[in-house]
């Protein structure tokens, strides 16, 4: 084994010992962002699902950008197709 | 600072049927008379800025008279503009069978309360901005208090949910930049090439084009609202009868007005009874007439008065207006320019 084996392997080490550290936090921070982008998503729809908004006008032109998300989130949300009448993605 | 002419914003407003078009109107051909290029436009989506001028206007600037250029906003027409361009963005994004689907929820979008609006006081905001460097003057016509007051007090209530939805996407981001610092080591990356490569990398594309449509709306509510309450930049001009109900109402305007802090600066008291009108009918008319003018001469203290007696005939045409300004801006002490 050379020296430059060995210190792959000591890098290699160092790598795990931080991810195991990292990774519960990284999930934690991750499903905090997921959860901050679906409410900001249901903002966007809130009017689809009856919740008065003062600026339908404008969220209106923000929709588009969000059709993608708004797949996922259904999805994620164990229905298989939107729930939203008038509003169908897939 | 004390000239109306000197503002570069003024809004005409009142209960319907004081006059406030005609007001708006001889005011407005004053101001392009004394040499200030200037913009009239009205906002009632009953527009009757036309019949007054005795030209059709529409929704583009038409030009009225030397200096002079008119415009009815039509809100529908920029309703629909803008959902077309939804539409046209959204179409791109899904399969064609759901087209239909889009149009419908859409069109309904279209009708919803607020819309109309919201579409208008887009299209004023824009003007304010832009017509700066066209005009010298702008003159709004407004339409009835109750729906100006709301138009006005939008770009308030639209600056704090575009306040808030951006505060939704920086938190969002900020969560993405931590995700960034206990995700992969990129030093590492380049050595073995492949670790930890499960990382997601956020859609940049699409949070940076949410941030930049939140945040054109944001500056363009804020840059309206700071030109509305600027009362070097703006002047509200009350239009009002000597009668019960258009002087409750103004008082309620007046009310409103200094709470979204919009400087009103002056009141027209219009169609009084002619001095030399006769008859018994109109002496006891004329009796409670002044009991009013005295109310309002008390009410609105504050306010710069103009007073305008009731025409024998309708107003239409510039000779009229001409004739109607004249006497307003004399009262004004306003007389500015060649009048």
């Amino acid at each position: 084994m050379t020296w430059a084996d060995i210190k792959k392997k000591l890098s290699w080490l160092s790598y795990l010992a931080t991810e195991a550290y990292n990774a519960p936090y990284r999930g934690a921070v991750a499903r905090a962002k997921r959860d901050e982008d679906d409410l900001f998503m249901l903002l966007i729809f809130s009017e689809m699902m009856g919740v008065p908004n003062p600026a339908t006008y404008y969220t209106l032109e923000l929709q588009p950008i969000m059709l993608e998300r708004f797949h996922e989130w259904h999805k994620r949300a164990g229905m298989e197709h939107s729930p939203l009448d008038g509003f169908r993605c897939c | 600072m004390d000239r109306i002419f000197d503002r570069r914003i003024v809004f005409v407003g009142g209960k319907g049927g004081v006059g406030k078009t005609t007001s708006a109107g001889a005011l407005a051909l004053m101001a392009a008379e004394s040499g200030r290029s200037t913009l009239i436009v009205s906002t009632d989506p009953a527009h009757s800025l036309g019949d007054v001028f005795d030209k059709r206007i529409g929704n583009q600037e038409t030009s009225l008279a030397p200096n002079l250029s008119g415009l009815e906003i039509d809100p529908e027409a920029e309703a629909e503009q803008h959902i077309e361009t939804v539409k046209m963005s959204m179409k791109s994004l899904v399969a064609p069978k759901m087209y239909r689907e889009i149009d419908r929820q859409l069109d309904l979008a279209r009708h919803s309360p607020g819309t109309m609006e919201a579409a208008l006081l887009e299209r004023m905001a824009d003007l304010m901005a832009d017509a700066r460097s066209r005009f010298d003057l702008l003159i709004f016509d407004t339409a009835p208090s109750g729906h100006t007051i709301r138009l006005l007090s939008l770009p308030e209530v639209l600056g704090a949910w575009s306040d808030g939805m951006l505060g939704h996407r920086d938190r969002s981001r900020k969560l993405g930049d931590l995700l960034e610092v206990f995700g992969r080591d990129h030093s590492r990356e380049d050595e073995f090439g492949m670790i930890g490569g499960s990382k997601e990398k956020p859609d940049d594309s699409r949070d940076g084009r949410i941030r930049d449509i939140l945040l054109t709306r944001r500056r363009k509510f804020h840059r309206a609202r700071e030109l509305l309450t600027d009362p070097a930049v703006t002047a509200f001009l009350l239009v009002i009868n000597a009668e019960r109900l258009p002087i409750l109402e103004s008082m309620k305007t007046l009310d409103l007005l200094k709470k979204f802090n919009i400087p009103v600066t002056g009141m027209i008291v219009n169609r009084l009874l002619p001095p030399d009108a006769d008859g018994e009918f109109l002496r006891e008319r004329r009796l409670q007439e002044n009991e009013y003018r005295a109310e309002i001469d008390q009410t609105f203290a504050e306010l710069r008065r103009v007073y305008l007696h009731l025409l024998p005939h309708d107003v239409h045409g510039v000779e009229t207006l001409r004739e109607i300004g004249r006497k307003i801006v004399q009262q004004l002490g306003d007389v500015s320019g060649a009048v």
